[in-house]
């Protein structure tokens, strides 16, 4: 497989993975608005600091008000995480690998391009806007249907799940980050009255609420929900479920040791999470701490296969 | 949908379908008794549906313009055109001898040139033609064969007579849309394919596999690749396409290398891996900047080398242009009998060269009524079509045809053959062509049918794409089994 295509392959998944996570995202911390009183701690301006994000918005917006951030998340075309780049994004990658990929990805793709791409305009009605972001996190999981079972377990493929867990992880580890700071800044008794709620929301957003009670067989408290998606290895979302796929998948490339022994110690760190000595107002060290070794280990993947070294002797 | 079709009138021109103006030909009764039996709404959906399937499916091409490039939807008519496969099996053969002429005609210019030498053609016809690639002389490709994917236009008179138009043995583009074409009749007219017998296209990439396959005979299973100048080319989607189905590496000149031992390598993720055979779908100007345009940032340095050390087989192989010329064109029916000694099956239109003072003359004196073409242009461009220019523009021509009559060839403007085509809330006859492709290597393949392109606007004759031409699928029908029925 060319180095060129699989970086495109290994990005494609990226951005799919990221346009599925920020619909539903968006989506549910839009419930979330609804079920809170009007307050200072959780509000639209949260995502973008999820996103993080800050800097970007203020140059261009003066308020952080419903419409201008979901224009901004969604629609932005001066903002590269929008949602509407990330998908301008998956389809030029899709476009260009289009000899290593099942022909109907292309068809989904470019057809939830352009469903986007019509009903854009209509993101300022907040019914409209549920339901299109509903519909692009199933095509999505339409897209990555096929992939599952109509691919072979080829390179592709393996950077396919590899560019997957990495996005996923990242984004995992951002609304971790989030919803602890929301916790930790609150001087106020009002999040810590809606502080269940919060993270039932947290776990929603990585739909994983499910799995969490079946799991758990508990109410929804803050040490085992962190636990949970931190160290679980069974639920596809977690952190260590992410960062154990992505070995999974490293180890069928060629030259992979140094990748890999990097990726067996972000591994062990997070199974030797404890949230005892991290409790959920001190994690934000840990996830940035996370998110660093997180982009290192990419760095190393483009080193190794993207971009080694091709001269000649 | 009976009145969409009331005022249908060929009006003299020979019509693909209709016999007369209300009488199908034999062939295609079925298909237009069919369309005219659907209700208007009915047909309507089946062209919007149409519509839609090319845009979803990202069917699309390049449109350059100042106001930057757009991707334009492919435009696709939804009524087919239909050739009998009687007539069609003559035409294969014709192609199939004409592209054997060429290729021994590029194999010759490039060893013995015994055909210059016994006369039949000038030298400096060759010699200067845009085509020529000095630096492919001695060479001989596996099986002899230079020019392995042909396109063809094919043009009918107002008697129904095909001529070949020209000879595309560059890069010839379309197939990706001929085969694009099928699958969308397929899924807007299903119900069409019980009615009638109609050749299958969908082996072309496989054929295009086996034939890029059989230039590397020294090897069992060749790593084939096709080389695209990149995502910014109007032809990209074709490019992508055609890897995809014939399972070839889609790979641009960035991705090779050539190294020490003459080899080309592609960069992968396993480091450096050898690439035998490339179908390269650009200029043969453009490949190698150490031999020809050294500004060529597309290309791959030392990859002519490799090509003639035999390391890497080239489709089409480097120097094939120079068949690929209005004024060689000319020769082609001399090219047949000479090389194959053979009536040519299919004629050339009939062409004037303006180097003989005699023909000369007689372009000058018809000239308003002639369509010139400089020898190697492709694309419509550069061209005089009398009949539809201004008095400036034709007087501008003698003046080149004065100044340099060897560069030029002059036809009669052909009344092409129309097609039913529709036209919003009409059938109209809209003129049309046909472009099949035929593959050479060990053995030569003919798309049953080939892109039938049309111009959708009233009058016009330009097909091209880029200049409000459109296609629609092309049916070989066979027509041995309801001939007692006519």
């Amino acid at each position: 497989m060319l180095s060129r295509v699989g970086e495109r392959i290994f990005w494609l998944a990226r951005y799919l993975e990221r346009v599925e996570n920020t619909a539903r995202l968006i989506n549910v911390h839009t419930s979330l608005l609804m079920d809170l009183p009007e307050q200072r701690e959780v509000n639209w301006f949260s995502l973008i600091t999820i996103f993080n994000a800050r800097q970007t918005y203020f140059e261009r917006y003066e308020r952080a008000n419903e419409y201008d951030v979901m224009f901004f998340l969604l629609a932005d075309p001066a903002y590269g995480g929008s949602l509407a780049n990330a998908l301008f994004s998956l389809r030029e990658n899709a476009r260009t690998s289009l000899d290593v990929l099942p022909e109907s990805i292309w068809e989904q793709v470019n057809e939830l391009h352009l469903l986007v791409k019509g009903e854009l305009s209509s993101i300022g009605n907040r019914r409209r806007r549920q339901k299109l972001l509903l519909t692009i996190t199933e095509r999505c999981q339409c897209i990555w249907g096929i992939i599952a079972n109509h691919m072979s377990r080829n390179f592709a493929y393996d950077f396919l799940l590899v560019g997957k867990h990495m996005e996923r992880a990242d984004m995992t580890s951002r609304i971790l980050e989030m919803t602890s700071m929301l916790l930790a800044d609150s001087d106020n008794d009002t999040s810590k009255q809606y502080e269940s709620l919060l993270w039932a929301t947290l776990l929603r957003t990585l739909s994983a609420q499910q799995m969490f009670i079946q799991a758990n067989n508990s109410s929804i408290k803050s040490d085992k929900v962190l636990t949970f998606l931190i160290t679980d290895s069974r639920f596809p979302r977690s952190l260590c479920f992410s960062v154990n796929a992505m070995g999974n998948y490293l180890k069928y490339l060629p030259r992979a040791e140094a990748v890999l022994a990097k990726q067996t110690k972000i591994l062990n760190r997070l199974q030797q999470y404890d949230v005892k000595h991290n409790p959920a107002a001190s994690i934000q060290q840990f996830m940035d701490d996370f998110q660093i070794s997180l982009n290192a280990l990419n760095q190393d993947i483009a080193n190794t296969w993207f971009y080694p070294d091709f001269s000649v002797a | 949908m009976k009145e969409m079709w009331r005022n249908y009138d060929p009006e003299g021109f020979f019509d693909e379908l209709m016999f007369s103006q209300h009488q199908p030909r034999g062939f295609s009764y079925r298909l237009m008794d069919y369309l005219q039996g659907m209700d208007h709404e009915a047909f309507q959906q089946r062209v919007s549906e149409s519509e839609l399937e090319m845009l979803e499916r990202g069917i699309t091409f390049t449109v350059y313009s100042d106001a930057g490039n757009i991707d334009r939807a492919w435009p696709f008519d939804i009524i087919p055109r239909a050739i009998p496969k009687s007539e069609w099996q003559r035409t294969e053969k014709g192609l199939s001898q004409r592209i054997r002429a060429l290729n021994q005609f590029i194999q010759d210019i490039y060893n013995d040139a015994s055909i210059i030498h016994d006369g039949i053609i000038p030298a400096d016809v060759v010699y200067n033609s845009k085509g020529y690639r000095p630096q492919c002389q001695g060479m001989t490709p596996p099986h002899g064969v230079w020019a392995n994917i042909c396109g063809s236009d094919l043009v009918r008179d107002q008697n129904g007579t095909m001529y070949v138009l020209e000879d595309n043995l560059r890069v010839p583009s379309g197939v990706s849309y001929m085969l694009e074409n099928r699958k969308t009749t397929k899924r807007v007219f299903p119900e069409l394919f019980r009615l009638l017998n109609i050749s299958p296209v969908d082996v072309y990439p496989e054929q295009l596999s086996q034939m890029l396959s059989s230039l590397r005979p020294d090897l069992s299973n060749p790593r084939m690749a096709l080389m695209t100048p990149g995502i910014y080319n109007s032809a990209y989607y074709e490019h992508a396409f055609l890897a995809q189905q014939a399972g070839l590496i889609l790979l641009e000149g960035s991705d090779l290398v050539v190294a020490e031992d003459d080899y080309v390598y592609m960069k992968t993720i396993h480091g450096l891996e050898r690439v035998d055979v490339i179908y390269r779908r650009i200029d043969d100007d453009f490949i190698d900047p150490e031999v020809f345009r050294p500004d060529s940032m597309l290309g791959v340095p030392g990859i002519m080398r490799s090509w003639r050390a035999g390391k890497v087989a080239i489709a089409n192989a480097p120097g094939c242009g120079v068949a690929d010329d209005k004024v060689i064109y000319a020769y082609v029916p001399a090219m047949i009998k000479y090389y194959l000694n053979e009536e040519p099956i299919i004629d050339n239109v009939p062409t004037w060269l303006c180097r003989e003072e005699d023909q000369l003359a007689h372009v000058l004196e018809h000239l308003p009524e002639l369509v010139v073409k400089p020898a190697n242009e492709s694309g419509g461009y550069g061209m005089l079509v009398g009949p539809h220019a201004s008095e400036e523009k034709v007087e501008e021509f003698r003046k080149l045809l004065k100044e340099n009559p060897t560069n030029y060839i002059a036809q009669p403007t052909l009344n092409l053959s129309v097609s039913p085509t529709s036209c919003g809330d009409k059938i109209a006859p809209r003129h049309v062509d046909l472009r099949p492709f035929i593959l050479s290597g060990d053995q030569v393949y003919v798309t049953p049918g080939g892109l039938t392109r049309v111009a959708l606007v009233e009058g016009s004759l330009v097909v091209n794409s880029s200049q409000g031409g459109g296609s629609k699928d092309t049916w070989i029908v066979d027509d041995s089994t309801f001939a007692e029925a006519d």
